[in-house]
């Protein structure tokens, strides 16, 4: 079994429903996210659009998280999960560092890494991740790509030539795709960022713990 | 060279992510790297020493085995800092990963203390002998134990200013520089002119040898990878990082050539001392600018 996520931005509306499942789900804290929707606006006014892209761990089948741990506390699993065991955790960001996506993060509250496990948890009890079960437009698909009747692999064959991954030139081989992906939205460095212009700039300030 | 074209037609711009995880590896692991060049490059240099001016460096046995115990302590003691669960240290050598260049330099640095120690002893105790053959062996760790940090850069996907060609050999200049500018100045009057003028000599090249790799980088680096181009824009222009990198650069490399060069022709060794101070001042702000501007790189 090779469990696997596609995320068809055809049909993303940005609605953050999948960021928030997963945020109450997985007890994320404040100022930190397993799974975040990115938005990139593209052209000028008046003709522009806005595009929505839902960011999580790639589940690399060769994870640069997983090579660096020196504890071991990112593995696989069997069913192709690259999990994370918090209670080995030593707290180096050796991971963090690794990632070519971004998608690892120190917990504030534990001091240890973390990262999107596609609700290992839950899988194990037979459940879809989080993410899968708030999306209101199954945008986001989930399965295994072994089996070839599975919703996934029914998805890419049907649409081959528009399946992409984020950094392929990596050699991390994930086993996350996007379908409907541009190099605006899948290339962090293909749009700009410019201080001060992003919505809920101060989100990203806010205090661990928050006033009450 | 732009970073990478942001084409006009698209006129893309990220207007909601969540805040970038910002510096991971901060100034800790500068300190990190700085006291291991120390540590290691002294080894090289008496190592050097003990076979080209044996005479001049026999009373620095004790003291170069003390000094490299410190700063070794301090690498130690700075990367334990910088862990989120210092107290799960442990875990390392019970649940070792040995993929990791962290689990392997961590038992490589482990054991380099511990012969360290003895050599400390050794030297304490003037058996001269015993301290020479375990010199050997310690020298020898030295090289790996002083590369791991390169080993672990490179493992950082998508850094990719990191290589582990350019990086390795950064890493041994630093330490024939480090430890020859330590030399220089822990010598004192126990080390002869001309063991000193030596240490000038591998100071100056290898300052030279890292310069020269450091421009290298900066001149083609950005024709290899957008990456590297986009990262080397933080050390260009108006970017943050520019006065400093280039304050580094004159000071561990230019201003210590300049200066080695006057002092064989003056026979200054006032000159030579400020050459060395210049260098190890130098090396931690260039190794801090090369530690940071890769983590200034959005990834998402």
């Amino acid at each position: 079994m090779q469990l696997g996520f596609l995320v068809d931005l055809h049909l993303c509306m940005g609605c953050k429903g999948c960021e928030i499942a997963c945020k109450v789900e997985n007890e994320v804290p404040l100022s930190t996210w397993r799974l975040r929707v990115k938005y990139v606006d593209v052209g000028t006014f008046p003709e522009t659009k806005r595009t929505f892209t839902p960011l999580r761990c790639n589940h690399c089948e060769n994870a640069p998280c997983e090579r660096i741990c020196p504890v071991s506390a990112l593995h696989y699993l069997e069913n192709g999960i690259v999990n994370i065991d918090k209670e080995r955790c030593i707290g180096c960001s050796g991971c963090v560092m690794a990632c070519p996506y971004g998608a690892i993060y120190i917990d504030p509250l534990t001091q240890t890494a973390d990262k999107c496990t596609y609700c290992a948890h839950r899988v194990a009890s037979s459940m879809m991740p989080a993410c899968v079960v708030a999306c209101p437009v199954q945008a986001n698909i989930f399965g295994d790509l072994d089996d070839p009747t599975s919703n996934i692999s029914k998805y890419i064959q049907v649409h081959q030539g528009g399946v992409q991954v984020r950094k392929p030139e990596k050699g991390t081989n994930p086993h996350h795709y996007y379908v409907g992906g541009g190099n605006a939205t899948l290339n962090p460095l293909a749009s700009h960022r410019v201080d001060g212009h992003s919505l809920f700039t101060k989100i990203t300030t806010l205090p661990v713990g928050g006033h009450h | 060279m732009a970073a990478h074209e942001i084409l006009a037609a698209t006129n893309a711009v990220v207007t909601l992510d969540v805040a970038l995880p910002g510096i991971v590896w901060p100034w800790l692991v500068t300190v990190n790297m700085w006291a291991k060049s120390i540590g290691t490059g002294v080894i090289f240099m008496l190592f050097i020493l003990l076979r080209t001016h044996p005479e001049s460096v026999k009373n620095l046995r004790f003291l170069t085995a003390a000094v490299a115990f410190v700063f070794i302590n301090i690498f130690l003691l700075f990367t334990l800092a910088d862990l989120h669960q210092p107290l799960r240290m442990w875990h390392i050598f019970f649940h070792s990963h040995m993929t990791s260049s962290i689990t392997v330099g961590a038992w490589m640095a482990t054991i380099f203390l511990g012969l360290l120690t003895l050599l400390a002893f050794f030297g304490f105790k003037k058996n001269d002998t015993a301290y020479d053959k375990l010199l050997l062996w310690v020298t020898l760790l030295a090289i790996p134990v002083t590369l791991y940090t390169a080993g672990l850069m490179a493992q950082c996907t998508a850094r990719e200013l990191w290589q582990m060609p350019t990086e390795s050999a950064q890493m041994i200049l630093a330490a024939l520089l480090a430890g020859s500018a330590t030399m220089i100045l822990m010598g004192g009057n126990k080390l002869s002119y001309e063991a000193k003028q030596s240490l000038g000599v591998i100071l100056g090249l290898s300052a030279l040898m890292a310069f020269i790799i450091y421009m290298s980088e900066y001149i083609f680096g950005p024709m290899k990878a957008e990456e590297v181009a986009a990262i080397l824009e933080y050390i260009k222009g108006d970017g943050p990082y520019t006065v400093m990198f280039w304050l580094g650069q004159w000071m561990t490399f230019i201003l210590p050539m300049l200066l080695i060069v006057l002092s064989r022709t003056s026979k200054s060794e006032s000159i030579l001392k400020l050459a060395a101070v210049l260098a190890l001042v130098g090396l931690a702000i260039v190794k801090h600018v090369w530690l940071i501007i890769p983590q200034l790189l959005p990834m998402s």
